[in-house]
Parts: structure tokens; C-alpha cells; sequence
């Protein structure tokens, strides 16, 4: 028997990709194997590496008093309510992800000498740092009013919003929560993933016996979620159950993640248990997948470990091989394809994926898209600092 | 008392008032002349004293860390430490972080921009770049005390303390944790105070020498609180309050939704938090609790803390009670935001 008051639905998504602005530009994209990586040298003297740009980004009013994420956001959230027709909306609940914030409004020539870069016109920019302000813009843009947090979990960010989120309307605090992430390029994270040695030159190859690392793009998706009983009282379309949410963390290391798995696994479960599904219901998982060495193989091992008794293997893509990873935007922009994934029956592949780390219990996806129905799928994300999150998300048909 | 509420069990602190267990006895505190960088003239602060965290922590490591890393994991061992929680008895899997910033690692974010201004893009240090991210603090707590639950750094304007309070207590109700560390947190940097400064936002008390009331603006601080909640009351635990229902908005009618929260059920004892903004003329609490009722106002060590002030406002208020009873912690931003939280007081 469904609780339709704990039941979580998913009744909009808001997509801002290299692919445009909008879901189904994503979609259409993803679904002729358009990879949108190219390469690029401008970004700051001496960076050669590959990357995915937002190319026309919408104007927005007072642009200057937000930064580059802030408008990602703001558009995105725009277009997850654009069929949100509810007198509520005014009320809702905002958690937005962001690891970069307003990075991308501030240059080095701040260390020296703070006061004078602020009175020659950093004040304002400045004034966009705090990660707070990805969530308080989109209240701003969409004259929102209700609760409005940011979340700051590195990669894991985009989905464990979706998870607090969820939790909020479980507590019954707000009747709708606009949830998702957004990151834009910077040359601070750049410089800082390029330091680490984490960074492919070439595109991306994730869970390629021969990748190399990971590449930047930039992004936001935005989810507006409800009650199955506020959805149905308002005759939402309902696009996605959002059955089930974890957050574990490794508690192993800084930035390595655990190498057997361990921690991914039990949050992976855990989602499962909440989703009340068995490991042979879920039809494919939208991975983490970098493409750097040490996160592909240990995710390979979290998957053989969760889904540990299937009866066939599980169906795993990364689909950052078409737009690279957009850090705090990540988890929600794949959460938002694991949906389409699931409304199209469609198991989109990783592209470049050629020689695949070996594993019996892992169907990697890769070639041809694979067509078939698909009742339930699950998002994974994983970040610095040892978090992770999954999120099952099934047909609300099913 | 409901005993299905959450309840604060142990408390720590990396104040002004130095890294403490438990309350806050120390008389009210005054801002410190900066010394850490050149200013031009007398510029004050509520500044923490430097002290050596393995000093209190034994075998915490923090020589690369920024500040605010190291204070969580003092601030969180030290609650621990005060709620007598025996984590090798404990699941760990089940217990979780969750840590509220307003500006994050910023000093480590600075001087990753001090080795690209020194050495360009191409040059910058590599340890320094994880260090910088936002959630750093909460996953060094984890990472040092073997916590493998959720682990969640939130941000909010004006309220992030207390968003990080009510969503972990959220966690603990829904069953997806059954310990929770709170934190609360920043560190005040050169580039920090400057901001303000130019933004024309310092208190006159930052100027000059004159003590500083509760109501004398914005002195900036920095410091970390943590707070460890349980969904249940151990036998052994001491709680100092429990958490009941809360909200909070960036916008709306919070007189309103306030009255609502409350229904008939009125505090004794109202607790003012926010950054500056005293709630008791601001909202006003006065007609909204009982002619009784007691009101702490806003502190300005804790108010200085800013978005993350929310937890020193509280360890505060517990550390100064009037005894046991019905309590509201009540704040409103300058730009209409509120945040209401019932609480028990042990």
C-alpha cells in the first residue's frame, strides 16, 4: 500500500548542458551519441585539456550581481517550473548544490591586496562567493520564499541535495522543493583538478582499462519534487518515484576513495532497502564514473559488492563521457538522465568505452544504446572527502 | 517530555572564549584588536586565540588543514568527549556530520589564489586544493573518528547553523542516522574582514576601544560549535535540551508562521539568533511569547559569526538558562528570512 504523504515524486526537471538549455535538448543529445567535449587552451595560460562550455547562457536581469553558477542555477530552476502551475510554488523548499559558487567571479589579484580589489569593482563580485547564494538566487529569481540551503559535498553534492530535499518533505515542512545542482567552468577548479594530476588531456574514457582521468564541464539541473499525495491533489504529471535515498561516507580518505568499495556499497544498499526493491529490480545504474584510475575500480568493486547475487549482471554507465563532470551540478544532472533514462527505456552507453575494467557482474554499456524497459534505475555519485549518495528512482507506472 | 524527540547530549567549542567542553561559564567577551595582518588604524574582532589542537585532540593532525578543519575536529571530539558517547560500542555506520558555513575553508582558498597570483594557474599546490573544498571539515571529522553515515556540509543565508540543526534532526526522525554531530562554523580572514569593511557593514565598536553591548551591530568573529544529537536518550547521557518541530524561510509572514509553530504552547525562554538584528524588536518576539517569558538577547560574539553564528547563539543560551522549560530559538534576517525552532530545556 503506497503512503502517497511519504510517497516522492519528481512533477518537473530543469536542465541547463552544453547541450542547451532544456531537458529534452539533453536528451536528444545523449540519445545520438553527441559528445560535446571539445578541446580548449584559453581557459588560463598553459591549460591544455578537454572540456564541456555552456555557449549561450540566458540574460538574466542584474546579471552583474550574480555569478556565472548563480545564473546556471537560476535558469534551470526556471525551467523545471515552467510547467509548474501551483498556486504553492511561492512557498517551496531550495536546496542547490554547488562546490564552485562564486569561484568563478574572483581572480588571484585578490591575495594582493584584498580592500583595493573590492573598491575596484570586486565588491559586488565578491559579494557571490558564498555558496548560500547559488540556493538564495533561485529563491530571488523565482520569488520564492521559502527555506533555501545550499549544499556543499563536493561531488557527491547535486544528489545528496536531492536526498535533503526528499527529507524536507518528509518532515512536511514545505510542499514542494526545487532540488539539483550547479557548477560552472572556473579556472580555479581547473588549476586545482590539473595540480592533481587528475585531469585527461583527451576525452574522457571512464571505466576503460586505459583512462587517464576525468574532464571538467559545466551545468545545472534543478528537480522539483512533491508528495505523491500534493502531485495528485494538484493533478501533476508525475515523471519519476524518487523510492529511495542514502548519503554513507568512506572515512578513509581525504580524496582517494575506499578501493574495495565498501562505503559506496552500503549507501548503495541502503537505497535499495529504503526503495524496498531487490538487487535484481533495479535495470541499469547511472554511475559515478570519472574516469580517473582509482574511482572507476573502486566503484566497479562497490557495484559487485551491492548487487552481489543478481542473477544477471548489473547494466553500469558513466554518461560524463558525454559532457564531462560538472562537479556539484553532477549528481543532479544525472539524476535527471537516470529519469529519462527510465521514461525513454533507453540505456544510454558510454561512449569510448573499448577495453572495459573486467568484471562478471557488471554489464558495462558501451556501443550501440540499448532499448528496453526500464521500471527502475539508480543514480550513484561520489565525492573528495569520502561521501556518496544514491538515489533509486522508478517508473510511475510501474 | 516527548521521547521521541531529538536531544543535544554533548557539546564543544572553539570560541573566543578558547576550545571548550560542555557550557560556557566565561563572562560576556570583547572583541581583540587584530594583529594578523596590517590594518590601517585599530580594527577589532572576536577573534580565536591560536592553541595546539593535538594538545586536546591526541593524535589529531592538522598541520595542513585550514582552521576551520581543525577546529571541527576539536569542537566535535570535545562533544563527544562531554556526551560520554563510546563510539567503539557504536554503529558507526549510523552516525553522521553535519556541518554548517557560510564561507567555507576560505583561508585555504586564499592561499590557493596567493599560488596562482605568485606562480599562474599552472603552478598551484596541489595538497592545498583539497583543502579548499567546502565540505573538508566535516569529512576530516569522519575521516579521524571512523564515522561512515551521512556526511553533509550545508550553507544558508543568515540561518545556516540552524538549517544544519533541523535538517539533522530530520535525519535522526527519518531514521537515517541515529547520532548526528552538529557543527557550525568560519574562520575570519584578512580578506573576510575586508569585504565587510569595504561593504560598510563593521560596527563602530570595530574602530574604537569602547565595550561592546549585545545590540552594538556587527563585530565580525569566527569559531566552530558542534553538538551532538541523539534520537534517543542513552541512560548514561546528560542532554541539555530537545529539539522539537522548527522552520525557517527566506521570505513570508514569519509572524504568522511563528504563531503557528507555537499554537497555545508558549515558551518560557526565548533565544534570539541571527546576525546582529536583536529578534526581540526585529520580529517582534515580544507579542509573541508569554509576558513571562524571558528573552536572550542576540550575543554579538555569536552574531558575529554570521550565517554560522546559530550554534554559539545557543550554547549560549543553554550556558545562561533560567532552568528548565519551553524554549524558541528565534532569529529574523534584515531581508525578511526567519527561523523558529522549539526546544525543551533539560
Amino acid at each position: 500500500m503506497i503512503d502517497a504523504q511519504k510517497t516522492i515524486v519528481v512533477t518537473g526537471i530543469g536542465v541547463v548542458s552544453p547541450y542547451g538549455v532544456g531537458l529534452s535538448r539533453l536528451q536528444a543529445g545523449m540519445l545520438a551519441g553527441e559528445c560535446c567535449l571539445t578541446p580548449a587552451t584559453e581557459l588560463y595560460p598553459g591549460f591544455h585539456g578537454t572540456v564541456a562550455t555552456i555557449n549561450a547562457l540566458p540574460a538574466f536581469a542584474e546579471e552583474h550581481r550574480y555569478s556565472r553558477t548563480d545564473r546556471l542555477a537560476m535558469a534551470a530552476a526556471r525551467d523545471a517550473v515552467a510547467d509548474v502551475n501551483c498556486d504553492t510554488l511561492r512557498e517551496s523548499g531550495i536546496v542547490m548544490a554547488s562546490t564552485v559558487a562564486g569561484l568563478t567571479e574572483i581572480d588571484p589579484e585578490i591575495s594582493r591586496g584584498p580592500a583595493a580589489w573590492y573598491r575596484n569593482g570586486g565588491l559586488a563580485r565578491a559579494a557571490s562567493y558564498p555558496v548560500s547564494r547559488v540556493a538564495a538566487s533561485v529563491g530571488e529569481h523565482l520569488e520564492i520564499q521559502g527555506p533555501a540551503c545550499a549544499v556543499s559535498v563536493a561531488c557527491a553534492s547535486g544528489a545528496i541535495a536531492v536526498a535533503l530535499g526528499a527529507n524536507m518533505l518528509l518532515d512536511g515542512a514545505v510542499p514542494i522543493v526545487l532540488a539539483g545542482g550547479s557548477d560552472a567552468l572556473c579556472p580555479f577548479t581547473l588549476s586545482g583538478f590539473n595540480s592533481l594530476q587528475a585531469l585527461d588531456p583527451e576525452p574522457c574514457r571512464p571505466f576503460d582499462q586505459n583512462r587517464n582521468g576525468l574532464n571538467i564541464g559545466e551545468g545545472a539541473a534543478v528537480l522539483v519534487l512533491e508528495t505523491l499525495a500534493h502531485a495528485k491533489q494538484r493533478d501533476a504529471r508525475i515523471l519519476a518515484v524518487l523510492r529511495g535515498w542514502a548519503m554513507t561516507n568512506d572515512a578513509s580518505h581525504p580524496t582517494a576513495p575506499q578501493k574495495d568499495g565498501i562505503g559506496l556499497a552500503a549507501c548503495i544498499q541502503r537505497a535499495l532497502e529504503m526503495a524496498s526493491c531487490n538487487v535484481d529490480e533495479v535495470g541499469y545504474v547511472n554511475a559515478h564514473g570519472t574516469g580517473t584510475p582509482l574511482n572507476d575500480i573502486a566503484e566497479t568493486h562497490a557495484y559487485e559488492r551491492a548487487f552481489h547475487g543478481r542473477r544477471r549482471p548489473i547494466p553500469v554507465s558513466s554518461t560524463k563521457s558525454y559532457f564531462g563532470h560538472c562537479l556539484g551540478a553532477a549528481g543532479a544532472l544525472e539524476a535527471a538522465i537516470t529519469i529519462t533514462a527510465i521514461q525513454a527505456g533507453a540505456l544510454y552507453p558510454t561512449l569510448r568505452l573499448t577495453d572495459p575494467i573486467e568484471s562478471d557482474q557488471v554489464d558495462w554499456l558501451r556501443g550501440e544504446l540499448r532499448r528496453q524497459p526500464l521500471p527502475m534505475a539508480m543514480s550513484v555519485s561520489a565525492g573528495f572527502g569520502g561521501s556518496n549518495a544514491a538515489l533509486v528512482f522508478g517508473s510511475h507506472r510501474a | 517530555m516527548n521521547m521521541n524527540l531529538p536531544v543535544i547530549t554533548g557539546i564543544g567549542s572553539v570560541t573566543p572564549y578558547g576550545p571548550l567542553g560542555g557550557l560556557i561559564s566565561a563572562a560576556p567577551l570583547q572583541p581583540g584588536a587584530i594583529t594578523d595582518w596590517t590594518t590601517s588604524g585599530l580594527r577589532r574582532a572576536f577573534l580565536v586565540e591560536p592553541f595546539h589542537p593535538a594538545g586536546i585532540v591526541p593524535g589529531v593532525k592538522t598541520r595542513r588543514l585550514d582552521r576551520l578543519s581543525a577546529w571541527a575536529l576539536v569542537a566535535a571530539s570535545l562533544a563527544l568527549q562531554d556526551a560520554g558517547v563510546d563510539l567503539s560500542v557504536m554503529d558507526r555506520s549510523r552516525i553522521a556530520v553535519f556541518l554548517a558555513s557560510g564561507l567555507g575553508c576560505v583561508e585555504l582558498t586564499e592561499a590557493f589564489y596567493q599560488s596562482a597570483a605568485t606562480n599562474g594557474w599552472a603552478g598551484t599546490d596541489p595538497i592545498t586544493f583539497p583543502e579548499t573544498l567546502g565540505n573538508s571539515p566535516a569529512s576530516h571529522v569522519a575521516l579521524f573518528h571512523d564515522l561512515r553515515g551521512p556526511n553533509v556540509t550545508v550553507s544558508s543565508k543568515n540561518f545556516a547553523a540552524e538549517s544544519a540543526l533541523l535538517q539533522a534532526a530530520s535525519l535522526l526522525r527519518h531514521g537515517q542516522a541515529d547520532l548526528a554531530i552538529v557543527l557550525a562554523g568560519d574562520t575570519l580572514t584578512q580578506a573576510v574582514y575586508e569585504w565587510y569593511e569595504v561593504a560598510d557593514l563593521l560596527a563602530p565598536a570595530c574602530f574604537n576601544n569602547e565595550p561592546v553591548t549585545s545590540a552594538d551591530g556587527f563585530i565580525p568573529g569566527e569559531g566552530m560549535v558542534a553538538m551532538v544529537l541523539e534520537s534517543a536518550i542513552r541512560p548514561a547521557a546528560h542532554p541539555y535540551a530537545a529539539l522539537g518541530s522548527g522552520r525557517w524561510a527566506a521570505g513570508g509572514d514569519a509572524r504568522a508562521s511563528v504563531r503557528q509553530l507555537l499554537g497555545d504552547d508558549l515558551p518560557d525562554f526565548t533565544i534570539c539568533t541571527g546576525t546582529g538584528a536583536p529578534c526581540a524588536s526585529s520580529l517582534p518576539a515580544r507579542d509573541l511569547v508569554s509576558e513571562d517569558s524571558l528573552i536572550y538577547p542576540a550575543q554579538a560574539v555569536a552574531a558575529g559569526m554570521g550565517d554560522a553564528g546559530g550554534l554559539l547563539h545557543l550554547l549560549l543560551a543553554l550556558s545562561n538558562r533560567p532552568g528548565r522549560g519551553k524554549a524558541l530559538l528565534l532569529g529574523r534576517s534584515a531581508h525578511g528570512g526567519y527561523v523558529a525552532l522549539r526546544l525543551e530545556l533539560f
